[in-house]
């Protein structure tokens, strides 16, 4: 009898362990869905400023073709772009173009009085900082979903959900730079 | 420290919080109790109206609380292109800790402090001053923002507002009980059963009438002075960038050690980033020293 109760007890126990590490797999994994979408709308306003950032800067700076070239063959990869990871990939490209853009900026002065250019450039630099955000957050979430997947005991469930370790995003490399702390 | 993970720290604070509405209630209605069995009253009717009320007050103060903090700031929402940077901060901050962005608003004043406030972090807001956005630069107004939006992601901001509310509450309902103590001593007291046995209850009524506020208000201190900790470590794990905050904190302890004023009211005070309220006592202090903080981040 009390061999039948112990057992009872043990059946009951694996089962609500399973049941809790599904149901923390499939929030992780939604997580990581969601964060990836953040960094999809990012990227997807951003290049839907690119355009009317051209047309602005076209009029002001007419010896730079080719880099305006680049920045709309780099948004058409964006926006062509299957996957999220190919996606990053581009908006890194993307992003680097416009840097340059910026820089080269400098050697306009009537083209850095434009309103318009000036609006375009403050909403493309927080949408490059909310890029670096969302990508943190994706990051985390690959950890999370990463370290239940791989961690004993929740792995045994995992691998019955047939669930894998998730990919990082990469990090652009000049982001790699790690900014100098000195205490 | 740096390593307990959110989701402990969630339950923590649920636990908590439900702790402390017992404790409160207790020591309440411990006091009610014996003050109005002193007198010859009907404690359990004098107990079911001053629970009421309470529950009545506590509930509105709750659902309130941050148009009340955002009020007694004198906040006004953060729109218009003078506030894009603050506006793109928190809503990049927000996606990196994996919450909806909460409202933004700013407070009118020269000091460099911000707080967070709400229930939830679907309903809740964060306010930086004035000050704050002329004063700080881009990494320290960041690290300032992580730390608040870090009280929100973790419901710090929530068991923040149940003590705050509970606190304000039990020290009323004290104050009300001291004052009629006062005035039915001076009137003699009705139906009173004869004196002897009833002084040293009115005794004990009356030090627990004062001592209740103070215990709450120690252990309410000593558990939300870890809960910066917490925030802190949570800003750096948002802006992987300890030296914003760290300098951020300078400032502020600068800005307050110098000028020695604030508008910020007492009682919403552990709402902020920094106590503004030089206090002494450190058992009283909502805050840690600034140093250790700084101390703390530096191991980071």
């Amino acid at each position: 009898m009390i061999g039948i109760i112990i057992l009872g007890i043990l059946v009951i126990l694996v089962v609500l362990f399973f049941i809790g590490y599904y149901n923390r797999i499939v929030v992780l994994e939604n997580r990581i869905d969601n964060a990836g979408s953040q960094i999809d709308v990012q990227l997807k306003k951003r290049a839907d400023l690119v355009p009317n950032l051209i047309n602005t800067v076209k009029g002001y700076a007419k010896h730079e073709k080719e880099l305006l070239e680049n920045i709309t063959k780099a948004r058409a990869s964006v926006v062509n772009a299957k996957n999220l990871e190919e996606k990053a990939k581009a908006g890194n490209e993307l992003q680097k173009t416009l840097k340059s853009l910026f820089a080269v900026a400098e050697n306009y002065p009537q083209l850095r009085a434009n309103e318009n250019f000036l609006h375009l450039q403050h909403e493309l630099s927080g949408i490059e900082d909310k890029v670096a955000y969302a990508r943190q957050h994706y990051n985390d979430s690959v950890l999370s979903f990463n370290n239940i997947v791989e961690k004993f005991p929740s792995n045994l469930v995992a691998g019955m959900m047939k669930k894998d370790g998730k990919k990082y995003l990469e990090i652009p490399q000049e982001d790699k730079v790690v900014p100098k702390v000195s205490f | 420290m740096a390593k307990a993970h959110f989701q402990d720290q969630i339950r923590r604070n649920n636990v908590l919080s439900f702790f402390f509405l017992i404790l409160a209630f207790i020591l309440t209605g411990g006091f009610i109790w014996v003050i109005t069995v002193a007198f010859g009253y009907d404690p359990f009717f004098m107990l079911i109206i001053a629970s009421t009320i309470s529950i009545i007050i506590t509930f509105i103060s709750y659902t309130n609380s941050s148009r009340i903090a955002l009020a007694s700031a004198r906040a006004y929402p953060a729109e218009g292109a003078k506030f894009t940077v603050l506006n793109n901060l928190v809503e990049g901050l927000s996606m990196a800790a994996g919450i909806p962005k909460p409202k933004v608003y700013v407070m009118p004043s020269k000091e460099i402090n911000a707080f967070a406030a709400g229930t939830k972090p679907d309903k809740s807001v964060v306010c930086v001053t004035e000050g704050a956005l002329e004063t700080l630069t881009k990494y320290e107004l960041e690290g300032v923002i992580a730390h608040e939006l870090s009280h929100i992601k973790h419901y710090d901001i929530r068991y923040i507002t149940i003590v705050t509310v509970v606190v304000g509450l039990v020290a009323i309902v004290s104050q009300i009980m001291l004052r009629s103590l006062f005035w039915g001593g001076i009137g003699g007291r009705r139906g009173g059963k004869n004196g002897g046995g009833d002084f040293l209850l009115i005794i004990i009524g009356i030090l627990l009438a004062i001592l209740a506020p103070i215990v709450l208000r120690i252990v309410y201190f000593a558990i939300s002075r870890k809960r910066e900790y917490m925030a802190d470590a949570g800003s750096v794990q948002l802006t992987r960038n300890p030296k914003g905050l760290i300098n951020a904190l300078k400032k502020i302890e600068d800005f307050y050690t110098t000028k020695r004023q604030t508008k910020i009211d007492k009682s919403v005070a552990p709402m902020y980033i920094s106590d503004p309220h030089k206090i002494i006592k450190k058992a009283f202090s909502t805050h840690p020293a600034t140093e250790d903080r700084i101390k703390a981040l530096e191991k980071m």
